[in-house]
């Protein structure tokens, strides 16, 4: 009796969506609804959406046509960390970059200022520039850097005045490589940031902000005390957006270039009953200071520069040139003959 | 003289009290049995998907159970332990999910043996459950993990008969876990927080309104000799909801093995002829 009792009362509930064009929808409009992180810091009344939205879906609408009413529906949130994949296709919001200048061209750089003779190791590509100024290219938080590597990169670089960290265009990946690469620039325990998930179905249950420190690499690791630009874009986005935002408070450095593309929040994946993934931002990650990167970084005070494609043409790189002036101390404009 | 110091002999022999022979030696097989399981599984996890995935589970369990030695004839220890692999995908089969779980439990029952060769048994076991489920599709939240110590109440039936001239034991054990602890993250916390130091909130008390389990476990030992073949049917079900998370297993197997008794035995000793023999089970 007592066990039939436990069995009656303790199986919990599952929500549960029939596989049809409205069942799909509801079920991804709830997943959503539950767990997206950025409803009440962009503005975004998702019930309205809903309304919207429903009325354009039909039992009889064919997969593709369901799919583009869910990427539109999906689009609302303006978030490139948002997609719905299916056999056919991922939605992808593209307007965080495609709205602005991109303000890099690797061809540029590798050919006018490498001279295309460049070391590479652990997804880093690395010269020292003509100027005595070192020079590090990070293209993807996807790439794992080892400790040797930057160990390696850094005794190079050791001779140089100061060191540029290219992370334009850089689309993120990896967390624990920000670490790894940022352990390198601190001296001691550093406040990197706050992270506050979602605590409940509610579109303001958020956990308190949990403060997240760096320590400095381990003893016997090469460490760069010496002044620092990081070059970022629109195309910086989501870890590399954190990494700039843990940099930006670094003495002795400064973000130059454009605004990033934000990407802060840290993305769950969940999925359909016809079987399409969702990928939404679910954990939003804040800055040393408690702010919100969602929207991007501003660069440094002074340092926003963009990619004159005129300059370009004939082999410069502003951005580039910009980095370089400051920390020569030295006037690096371009004279156009 | 000499007859009063031969009257106070017999006298202080007749009050002395009599040694009492020897007892026969007691003897407490060990009753032991391997068994493997196949069956079904359906699974649910809140955490990493909002869909129910289906599929095969397949399982390994030994147990041992023998009479208690401060009172065989009532008391029996049980001491369970079993390793889990479920292999499941989603209604659409574009995505897998997988589930391996070590559980290990022990306990002691006390038994009444009542007419027509049954015995009932009821007390409780402590047990710990860990393993986690991998959902192959899922980025930063590919994982659950599934952690729990509980304590419980268990208890079997057991029938021995025959069937023809063979003997045969069946046997009915469920367990219910009522209280304990076990593991969840929050709601939307990602593993990756966890590893950064935030450790709140992640160990929770058990109770039947967040956590409920119950295994039912069917056996019948078929006696061939010193060893006996063991078919039967376990059923296992969970469902936990904590921080908005609701977990489901539900697992059918069939199970197949092997048991019998077994005792130590020191050959310089050998086995006293009026040793009284106490099966824990059959």
């Amino acid at each position: 009796m007592l066990v039939l009792l436990a069995a009656t009362t303790s199986c919990h509930k599952l929500e549960s969506w029939s596989d049809s064009q409205h069942g799909n929808f509801e079920a991804l409009w709830s997943i959503m609804d539950q767990h997206y992180c950025f409803f009440t810091e962009k503005g975004v009344d998702w019930d309205e959406i809903h309304s919207r939205y429903v009325a354009k879906v039909s039992d009889d609408m064919t997969d593709k046509e369901l799919f583009y009413v869910c990427a539109d529906m999906l689009n609302e949130l303006r978030d490139g960390h948002t997609n719905l994949s299916s056999s056919f296709n991922v939605s992808y919001y593209r307007k965080w970059w495609s709205d602005y200048p991109e303000n890099y061209n690797a061809r540029l750089v590798e050919e006018h200022y490498l001279n295309f003779n460049y070391l590479s190791a652990g997804g880093m590509d690395y010269a020292i520039l003509p100027q005595n100024v070192g020079y590090m290219r990070y293209s993807s938080f996807n790439s794992m850097v080892g400790e040797s590597n930057l160990d390696q990169i850094l005794l190079h670089l050791n001779v140089c005045d100061g060191l540029i960290i290219d992370v334009r265009d850089n689309g993120g990946g990896s967390m624990t490589n920000v670490e790894t690469i940022v352990r390198r620039f601190i001296t001691e325990r550093t406040l990197a940031g706050y992270i506050s998930h979602k605590t409940g179905p509610g579109h303001d249950d958020f956990s308190e902000p949990y403060a997240y420190y760096y320590d400095p690499a381990e003893a016997g690791r090469i460490m760069w005390g010496k002044p620092v630009v990081v070059l970022a874009s629109r195309g910086t986005f989501s870890a590399a957006n954190n990494f700039v935002s843990i940099m930006q408070y670094r003495p002795n450095t400064v973000i130059a270039g454009s605004t990033t593309g934000g990407g802060s929040g840290m993305p769950f994946n969940s999925e359909l009953p016809n079987g399409w993934g969702i990928r939404f931002s679910a954990c939003s990650v804040l800055d040393a200071k408690g702010n919100t990167t969602e929207q991007g970084i501003e660069p440094t005070p002074g340092c926003a520069v963009d990619l004159d494609p005129v300059q370009a043409l004939d082999g410069h790189d502003t951005i580039l040139d910009f980095a370089i002036s400051y920390l020569t101390g030295t006037s690096f404009a371009y004279n156009r003959q | 003289m000499k007859r009063t110091i031969i009257y106070i002999i017999v006298l202080i022999v007749a009050v002395l009290p009599a040694y009492p022979q020897e007892e026969a030696a007691t003897l407490r097989p060990v009753t032991s049995a391997y068994t493997a399981e196949i069956g079904d599984a359906r699974l649910a996890n809140t955490y990493l998907t909002p869909l129910k995935y289906t599929g095969w589970s397949a399982a390994f369990n030994y147990e041992r159970m023998q009479a208690m030695k401060f009172n065989p004839d009532k008391w029996v220890m049980r001491l369970a332990a079993g390793l889990t692999l479920d292999g499941t995908e989603n209604p659409a089969k574009n995505a897998d999910m997988w589930r391996l779980v070590g559980e290990f439990s022990w306990g002691m029952t006390h038994r009444w043996r009542i007419p027509c060769n049954i015995t009932l048994a009821a007390g409780g076991s402590t047990g710990v459950d860990l393993g986690v489920l991998y959902n192959s599709r899922n980025g930063n939240n590919p994982v659950a993990v599934e952690a729990a110590w509980t304590v419980n109440l268990t208890g079997y039936a057991a029938w021995n008969t025959r069937i023809g001239r063979l003997p045969l034991t069946l046997r009915y054990q469920p367990t219910l876990p009522v209280a304990g602890v076990f593991f969840s993250p929050d709601y939307g916390e990602l593993f990756y927080e966890i590893s950064l130091g935030n450790r709140s909130g992640l160990v929770h008390c058990a109770w039947w309104g967040n956590y409920f389990r119950m295994e039912n476990l069917v056996t019948a030992d078929l006696h061939f000799g010193a060893t006996c073949l063991r078919l039967g049917l376990r059923s296992n079900v969970l469902s936990t909801k904590v921080n908005n998370i609701v977990t489901r297993v539900v697992t059918t197997a069939a199970v197949i093995g092997i048991s019998g008794e077994w005792m130590s035995l020191n050959p310089s000793r050998g086995i006293d002829s009026k040793a009284r023999i106490i099966s824990a089970l059959y």
